[in-house]
């Protein structure tokens, strides 16, 4: 729709002349300031996929740019994406809350961890629980690790230790994932988007 | 130019997609609720969800009903909650779109509860902090932009239309004629007063008290009275 600035303004006094004269308090001058602050003003949009579920429906993500009040990078709207070939622009009750994956006051901030036999959890630093990870799996998988199964072929796994996870993955970032975890002789790989 | 709901209830599945699309768009807190025995959560419609998913069940073993009813407000043609509001700018309509809007100045409104019970469909819900009467509105930022509503784009299923009000209206008129083949209550409720048209595939009261208006109210009722009215007032407006 172009209206001019003078189209615009005969338009919106007339609008509300007519709401005066029907006696219902109507003025469009209202709802057009309504319209023009826009949730979407300020962004830009690119696609990406639900991670939740194995369908994999396509969303439209309209993160902030510099001119945005919350800054720039922040995610300000997730929904549907219309022309993707598998939702066509709907989504279930958790996929339509998608937004909350990166915006959650109620996500804790840091890692949390129960130590053995502790019955409270604390908040840890990524750094030390990263390291403490690692230290885990390599430990894990030099003491279980078998190279030839009973039968004497080549197998080069571990049955120490298994993978589930992540709920937060799309189809991308769980390939490169479980890349990981083969590469390490991992057998027990599995997604919840497989539940 | 006017637009039009359509919500063919017969094909909603109760997955409350466009209840949290909803909530998501209009970044509403979430509630906290209590497990009342019936899968609808939140219970009822408030300050802060303008749209929640009833679900009913009726009948029992090979008769057992599963009904869902997505409840919002119905924008309707000549809008009973507008009459009861004494605040000029506080009860809207953009006549382009069709959206009945609540303002911020339903804060000053005298008779809030006038205002909801004003309602033939009891869908108003004032917010005991600010004052302020919330409702759907539409998403009339999102219409104005040439966007769906959130509600309508996070349908999988087709149970909620948008568009054109003809368009809409001959949609409804289609889909009544082949559910009336298995389903002779069907039926597309209030058609001619109201911008967002159910059809029910069963008797609407199951659906919801106030699934149509109100012919279990007293008749000299506002709600009634502005009910009986809408239509008449419409066809003479031609």
């Amino acid at each position: 729709m172009s209206l001019t600035r003078r189209g615009f303004l005969q338009f919106g006094l007339g609008a509300t002349l007519a709401g005066v004269a029907s006696g219902l308090g109507f003025s469009l001058e209202k709802a057009v300031a309504k319209a023009a602050a826009f949730k979407l003003q300020w962004t830009k949009q690119t696609t990406s996929i639900c991670c939740y579920c194995a369908v994999g429906c396509g969303l439209i993500v309209s993160t902030a740019t510099e001119k945005h009040p919350a800054g720039a990078g922040k995610v300000i709207n997730v929904e549907g994406d219309p022309e993707h070939p598998i939702n066509e622009g709907s989504l279930c009750a958790k996929g339509a809350s998608m937004w909350q994956l990166t915006a959650n006051a109620q996500r804790p901030p840091k890692p949390l961890y129960r130590a053995p036999h502790a019955t409270e959890w604390k908040e840890v630093e990524w750094d030390w629980a990263l390291k403490r990870i690692a230290r885990l799996v390599k430990d894990t998988r030099d003491k279980t690790f078998q190279a030839k199964n009973a039968a004497g072929e080549v197998v080069n796994r571990t049955e120490g230790m298994a993978s589930f996870g992540s709920a937060a993955f799309d189809n991308e970032e769980c390939w490169a994932y479980q890349a990981v975890m083969r590469s390490l002789g991992l057998v027990f790989i599995e997604h919840q988007a497989r539940l | 130019m006017a637009k039009a709901f359509f919500v063919d209830l017969s094909r909603c599945t109760g997955c409350r997609g466009c209840q949290v699309a909803c909530k998501q768009w209009k970044n509403l807190p979430a509630e906290a609720t209590k497990n009342t025995g019936s899968h609808t959560n939140p219970p009822d419609l408030s300050s802060k969800t303008y749209k929640t998913v009833h679900m009913l069940e009726h009948g029992k073993g090979k008769d057992l009903q599963l009904l869902y009813f997505p409840e919002q407000c119905r924008h309707c043609y000549l809008s009973p909650c507008m009459t009861a509001s004494d605040v000029p700018g506080a009860i809207i309509e953009d006549t382009e779109t069709g959206a009945v809007l609540f303002t911020e100045l339903t804060a000053k409104i005298k008779d809030k509860q006038g205002v909801r019970k004003a309602c033939p469909y009891d869908i108003p819900r004032i917010d005991e902090a600010t004052g302020i009467i919330h409702k759907c509105d539409f998403c009339n930022d999102r219409v104005r932009q040439g966007m769906l509503p959130a509600c309508v784009l996070s349908c999988p299923t087709g149970a909620m239309n948008f568009g054109e009000e003809a368009a809409m209206l001959a949609l409804a008129e289609s889909r009544l004629a082949e559910l009336k083949k298995r389903h002779p209550d069907a039926v597309l409720g209030d058609a001619g007063t109201v911008r967002v048209l159910y059809l029910y595939h069963e008797k609407p009261e199951l659906f919801h008290k106030y699934a149509v208006f109100a012919e279990a109210l007293a008749p000299t009722s506002r709600r009634a009275l502005f009910a009986k009215l809408a239509p008449r007032v419409k066809s003479s407006l031609g």
